[in-house]
Formats: C-alpha cells, structure tokens, sequence
C-alpha cells in the first residue's frame, strides 16, 4: 500500500509540474492553451532526438526540455493567441477562439513527432542517465522519484511564494481579476503573458523530460491525455488557485493509483472524467476556487 | 396592437405588480434595502435616484434576473419571486435594457418579431407592422443594428418591447442618447401606450421628462425609498432634492 | 458521369459522412454551446450500430437507430452534468468526454474488439441512404435557422439573458443542441461503420475532432452551409493534392490555427459579411430609400459590423 503511494507521490509530482503551468497561464491571463500537451510531448521528443546524437545526462535533457517548451510556448503565444485576443470582438468569442486555435495548433507537433516516430514510443535510453532504485524500510523508490518529488515540490512552492510575495507575481495576480483595471495601474499585459507562457512552456518541457524518464517512454499522443488530466486537476484544486493546483495533482494520481491497483488498469484513463463530472457536479469552484459567474 | 392588452384575472382591485420588503444585498452591498410599491394597472410610474441607488437593481429584481435576499414580488397578487425570468416575460412583463441589447445579426424587424415570440407570436405580422410604426422605424426594416444610431436602436428596443403586448412595461433609461425631439416622441408614445391601458414603469436620468410623463413617481436613494407621490411633489421634497438633484434641478422647475 | 462516381464512390460517402459529423459540431456552436461531445457521440453510434449488427444481426436502420438513441440519451445526460459551464470549460469537457469513449472502446475486449476493433459490419447501406438522410437533415437544419426558432436559437446563442427576457427557455435550447448534436454525430458514425464495416479506437480520437473542427472553422459555423463547405474541401482536398498522412495533418493544424486568428466566421462568414455589406452600399445609395420622418434622426454611414463565429 505504501508502496502504491509512493508512486503515486511520483506520478502526482509530474502532473502538478505540467498543470502547474497550465494553472498559472489560466489563472493569470485567461488563456486555456489546449497545445500545451502537444510542447509538453514536444520538448521530451526534441530531447530524445538530441539524446540519440549525443549521449547527454539528464540535467542536460531537463534544461533541453525546459528550453524548447519555453520558447513553443512563447511562439504560440506571438503567433497564435495574440493575435486572436487582438481580434476578438469580445471575450467569450476570444476565448473560445483560443480554445479552437490553440487545437489546431496542437495538431502539427503531433503529427510531426508522430512521422518521426511511426507513432512508437520514445525514450532516453541513450541518456547516461542511470535509474537506481534505492529500498527503503523495504520500499523500493527510484532516484528519479526522488528527483521528481523534491523538484514539483520546490517549484510549486517557488511558484505560489513568487505570486504572493513579489511584484509582478502580483501584477499577475491583478491580471487574473481584473484584466482591465490591472492594465490601468500600469500591469503590462502583453509582457507578463509572454513572461507566463514562457514560464509554463519550461515547466511543461520539464515535466515532459521527466515523465519519460519515469515512464521509460512515451508515445507522441501523451500530451493530450495528459492535457484532460490536468485540466481535471486544475478543476479540483480550483482555478486560480495554485495551492488548488497541488492538492488536486496529488489527488488525481493517488485516485488513479488506486484505480490501477484495484482494477486491471485499463480505465486509468478515465479517472480524470470521473473527477472532471464529480467536481462539476458538486462543487463547480473546485476546492480552493474562486467563485466565478459564468454568465451561460 | 391596439385594443385590449393581455389582461389577467385577480381580485379586481389589487395593483397589478407589488414589491414587498424586498432587499438585494450583494455581499456587503445593499442595493435594494426594504422597499415596498405598488402599481396600480393602467398607470405610468417613474424612478428617481442617483446613481447607485439601486433603481435599475430593483428593475433586475422584478424581472428576475436577479435574486431577491428578502420580500417578496407579487403579480395580480401572486407571489412570483420564485419563478425563473424566462416564464416572467411570458406572463406579459416586457423590458428594455439599460444598454442597447439587439441582436447584431439579425435585421431591425427579426429583432422586434423576436419580440413578438414572446407572446407565442400573438401580434403577428400586423402587431410587428404596427410596433414599427409607432416607434417610427419605417423604411428601416431591413437594416442591421450596427448601422444605425444609439437613439434609434433604443427605439427598436421599444419597439421590441411592446409587440407582444405586454401587461408591464419596464423601461430602463429609455431616452439616454436620444435628442429632445426623440425624448418627446418617446413621451407622446408612452401616453398612448396609456391610454390602451398599459402600465408603465420607467427610470430615468431626465427629470423634465417623468415629471411631465409619469402619473406616479418614486425616489429611490441608497436602495431605500425616500418619496413617493404626485411627480411634481416629489421632485420638490427637500430629501429628495438633497438626494440626487443638487444644483442642476433648478434649471428644471 | 458513372465511371467518375464509381472511381469515386468512397470520397462522395465520406462527405456525406463528413457533413453530418460537421454538423454535429456545427449545430451545438449555433446555439451557443460549445460542446464537442458530437465527436465521442459519433464513437458511441459507431460502435453500437457494428455491435448490434455483428453480434445480433439486426438490420442496419434498427441497429443505426440503436445507436443513435444511446446517444441521445448520453447527449441528454451530458448536457444536464455540464449544464453550469460555459465557453471553454464545455469545450474541454466535452473532449474529455470524447477520449474517454475512445478509451472505453479501446478498453471494451470482446465486446468492442479492444485495440483492434470490429470488422465484418456487413449491411446493404450504401451511398444512396446515406445521401438521402444527409438531404433530410440539411434540409431540417435550414428551416430551423429561420422563423421563429432561427431568431429564438440566435438570442439563445448571443445573448441569453436577452432570450430570457423574451421569454425563452434557455435551457431547454441548450439540451436541445446536445441532443441534436448526439444524433448528428451518432448517425455519422453509424453510416461510416455500416459503409466501411470496420471501426478502430483510431477512428474516433482526437484526430477526428480536429478534422470537423477544422471543417467547421473553414467553412463557417453559423450555418448548416458552413458544415457542408467544410466537408466537401476537406474531404477532396487531399486526393487533390496528393496529401498523405502526417503532412495532412500538420496542414490542417496550420489551417485550423490561422482561420482561428484571421477568419473565424469562416468563408460562409465573408461570404454573408460581404453579401450583407452590398446590401447595405446598395440601401445607401437607392433613391429610394425611405428613412423615418425626421432625417435627422438617421445616422449617416453605416458601420462596420464583424461577424465572427
């Protein structure tokens, strides 16, 4: 049992790295970009394709990855979601155009990764990286799970002190309510989005390296089943909420721990669905939400 | 359009809408704080207040676009402050809106037979020829509301408002934008629309306009009422002249 | 002309089929709601039609109809779940959704032919049924985008409280559109597995929502048009130009993303915005062109009006 948890701290620790981005982007300037599973996959395949040429240590990966999510997230902010929140005519239109921009975006790492590959998994095999298992109190763990663990931890941390304590994570912050009004006091709308999309693009390239190694490998569609995933765990932690964020991470991985462990597995997938319909149906605002007035 | 208007059965009477005790806090905010009226059919009532003294809240609670925290809201002395706003309006209580809503994509006469769907399209053809008549649209039917100007899309609102006719007709700000010739026009059509024995209730900014217009007005301040009564006593009450009219009032009377 | 359709004849019943999952799309964004959930619909019609007619032998309508009612019912169920949300919220719930069919099939053994899939759907559906329903639904959809229930569906989409006001049950509108877009959805993938006899996981994934999503962007969303547009280029376009596999797909991400940022009413949008834009220069000028009797209440020029998805 205890061994159960501790992959699912493992795992849980992944999601939040990758929806820890997704929430702040969201939570921030409003934007829910459905190509962030594409540069999460995206950042590990342009890891993968460096590894096989030359034989890197994982450090080397992580920063690899981080950089190519930050700036695919920064060129479908530029080219993609700009431009479209220039032109909305309002902002319902706006976001769904983003929503629907943000799809076909998604498409083209996708099929390119998918021709590279035959659509087979990839991993880091040629990394130097060595995976050692440590036991524990007769528990086994891995150094990458430590990794893991310690590194979502840090980061969230980081992330949640930088938002409440600093400057622009409060212009930030201001976007996030009041979008009008914060660029009135002078919030600059334009910089922190690019500056967020950055950042999240890193986390996701991050988590993406990361997941690979913990995995062994992944294949080119991961991205977008782990797109609802954390789309479900923004959902249950709240959004806006970064500490919703943690919470629902952890709880989403726990739950399919327990579903993988107690069925034969195959419906893994489907625990993001449950939860997704659970909180929409019990408490729309998540955990830690705020309460938002959707008008229909 | 003209000739009876949807009546209702009640206890003949009883005033066709009451307010009682309602309130509408929004958190800490009152905007509605205790207020009681009545109107009495076939009458033209006005609302004045400044700014954030509730009077379009109270416009939103009557039809129901917006919860009451207390009271209660009667129509033909039936409670109705459960019901969802959608089955409101089918019940002949019409509106405008405080901004114009028309729907862009749509022509001048779609939006005013949008209108006349209400009543499960009792009016007709003839009640959407008649509505455009008398709010003078003519000839613009088949415009789009991004072409014209603020003051005629007001009027398509109107327009819209009283296809179906309604039993109560709920303005909100129904002149901002329009010059004085549209206001009168607004007015002569609101004392027609009397005479059918429509009852009226509208806010308003322009002062002149209720006191010449309304049969019955109402003060509103910090979501309470300060006056009720005959238009031209009321806008003479020191309360109500502390309240809202300040030095510009005595450019009016 | 006969030897043209029989060289063809996979192309022309893919468009169809292609229209009718358009419009499963397409049907719900005219009423407002964002929902993608035709998609998974369309796995749930496909599965249950081959289902039924493998392992029951029925005849293909009752096996279609089947599957269609399934649907509906989900689509039923799903738009009382998802009722409180709203733009992308439903947008990505309904994706979420649509993959969690995919994994319940892929998932379903014997039942479902797992990873694999089903094949040996056999029936006598052919292009002629699939051609005439598709008639009957256009035709349905275009009466429904007039009258009274086209202006209801509008204020429905555009301004809910307005429609509210005007005594519209908003709700029940919004159901409507989950419903329609379930039997929209089922009755394409019900016709694609009885004309092709074999449906994979595959086939029902993501992929598939981003080709009627990119028919729909292209083609127009405000209109049943805009679906047939969209299916029509996107199902000749690659066999025209010589497209395959992945290539087809980063092109259609590429046009997807721009027609997101420069077009979205789609060319059924310009071509109405331009149609309209006529209209109003040809007004302006007319002789007779009848204002209200006081001119100068009359604005001047027209302005320009956008009309986006």
């Amino acid at each position: 049992m205890l061994q159960d948890l501790i992959n699912a701290l493992s795992l849980g620790s992944i999601y939040l790295l990758f929806a820890l981005g997704m929430s702040l982007v969201w939570g921030t300037i409003g934007i829910l970009n459905f190509a962030h599973g594409a540069i999460f996959m995206f950042a590990a395949f342009a890891s993968y394709v460096i590894v096989e040429q030359v034989r890197l240590p994982m450090l080397a990966l992580i920063v690899i990855g981080a950089l190519v999510g930050a700036a695919l997230s920064v060129a479908v902010q530029v080219l993609a979601f700009q431009p479209i929140l220039q032109r909305a005519k309002d902002l319902r239109s706006g976001e769904m155009q983003i929503l629907i921009g943000g799809i076909g975006v998604a498409a083209i790492p996708l099929a390119v990764a998918e021709e590279e590959t035959g659509s087979n998994p990839f991993g880091f095999s040629a990394s130097s990286y060595a995976t050692k298992t440590y036991v524990l109190l007769g528990f086994r763990i891995t150094n990458t799970q430590i990794l893991v663990v310690a590194a979502a931890l840090l980061i969230a941390v980081a992330v949640i002190a930088w938002l409440r304590m600093s400057r622009s994570g409060l212009a930030l912050r201001s976007l996030g309510v009041d979008p009008e009004t914060a660029s009135l006091m002078g919030v600059n709308r334009r910089v922190l989005g690019l500056g967020s999309m950055a950042v999240a693009g890193a986390l996701a390239g991050f988590s993406g390296v990361m997941l690979t190694y913990h995995l062994g490998a992944i294949t080119p569609d991961s991205g977008d089943t782990l797109l609802i995933k954390a789309f479900a765990a923004v959902i249950l932690g709240g959004v806006g909420s970064m500490a919703g964020v943690v919470v629902g991470s952890y709880v989403l991985a726990l739950a399919e721990t327990i579903v993988l462990t107690q069925t034969s597995g195959l419906w893994v997938d489907a625990v993001s669905f449950g939860v997704i319909l659970a909180v929409l149906l019990f408490k729309s605002e998540g955990l830690f939400g705020r309460k938002e007035v959707r008008r229909t | 359009m003209t000739g009876e208007p949807m009546t209702g059965n009640r206890a003949s009477g009883a005033p066709l809408l009451q307010v009682r005790d309602a309130a509408v806090h929004f958190g800490g905010v009152k905007a509605v704080d205790g207020l009681s009226i009545e109107l009495t059919e076939g009458k033209i009532f006005g609302i004045l207040g400044p700014n954030g003294s509730g009077k379009s809240t109270l416009l939103a609670a009557i039809t129901r676009f917006v919860e009451l925290t207390a009271g209660a809201l009667l129509l033909d002395g039936e409670e109705y402050h459960t019901l969802p706003a959608a089955r409101v309006a089918r019940r002949g209580v019409a509106r405008t809106f405080q901004t114009v809503r028309l729907l862009p994509g749509l022509t001048v006469e779609e939006n005013i037979r949008l209108g006349a769907d209400r009543a499960g399209g009792r009016g007709g053809a003839d009640g959407v020829r008649e509505a455009i008549e008398r709010t003078g649209l003519n000839g613009l039917e088949r415009h789009r509301p991004g072409e014209l100007s603020y003051g005629v899309q007001r009027r398509v609102e109107i327009a819209r408002a009283i296809v179906a006719r309604p039993r109560l007709l709920l303005l909100d700000e129904p002149t901002a934008g329009m010059n004085q010739s549209e206001r009168q026009e607004v007015s002569a059509l609101m004392r027609e629309l009397q005479k059918e024995g429509l009852t009226q209730l509208i806010v308003e900014h322009d002062v002149q306009m209720m006191v010449d217009t309304c049969d019955h007005l109402f003060a509103m301040n910090f979501g309470k009422l300060i006056a009720q009564g005959d238009p031209a006593g009321v806008v003479r009450e020191p309360a109500v002249r502390e309240a809202y009219l300040g030095k510009r009032w005595s450019q009016h009377v | 002309m006969t030897a043209w359709y029989d060289s063809n004849i996979i192309l022309i019943q893919s468009t169809f089929v292609g229209l009718l999952t358009a419009l499963s799309l397409q049907v719900p964004i005219r009423f407002g709601v964002f929902s993608f959930a035709g998609v998974g619909c369309y796995g749930v019609g496909a599965y249950t039609t081959a289902i039924i007619v493998i392992r029951l032998g029925w005849p293909a309508p009752l096996a279609m109809g089947a599957g269609m009612l399934l649907a509906a019912v989900t689509g039923y169920l799903l738009a009382l779940v998802l009722s409180r949300l709203g733009g992308l919220y439903l947008g990505m719930a309904t994706i979420a959704f649509d993959l969690i069919v995919t994994v319940v099939v892929a998932n379903g053994g014997e039942l479902t032919g797992g990873p694999s899939g089903l094949f040996g759907a056999i029936s006598d559906v052919g292009t002629v049924h699939v051609a005439l329903t598709s008639l009957v639904v256009v035709v349905l959809l275009a009466l429904s985008e007039r009258g009274r229930f086209g202006r209801r569906v509008e204020a429905v989409r555009e301004d809910p409280e307005l429609a509210a006001a005007m005594g519209v049950e908003v709700r029940y509108y919004r159901q409507l559109a989950f419903v329609i877009s379930a039997l929209l959805g089922a009755c394409a993938g019900g016709f694609n597995v009885l004309l092709r006899t074999t449906i994979a996981p595959t086939d029902i994934g993501f992929s598939l929502v981003t080709l009627a999503l990119t028919m729909i962007i292209v083609g127009g969303s405000r209109s049943w048009a805009g679906a047939f547009i969209g299916a029509v280029i996107f199902t000749w376009l690659p066999s025209v130009l010589e497209f395959s596999g992945q290539f087809q797909k980063v092109i259609y991400g590429v046009i997807v993303a721009l027609a997101a940022i420069w077009v979205p009413g789609g060319l059924i949008g310009v071509v109405t915005d331009a149609y309209r834009s006529w209209q109003r220069s040809r007004r302006a000028a007319g002789p007779g062109d009848a204002g209200p009797d006081d001119g100068d209440r009359r604005t001047a020029s027209p302005r320009a009006e956008g009309t986006p998805a």
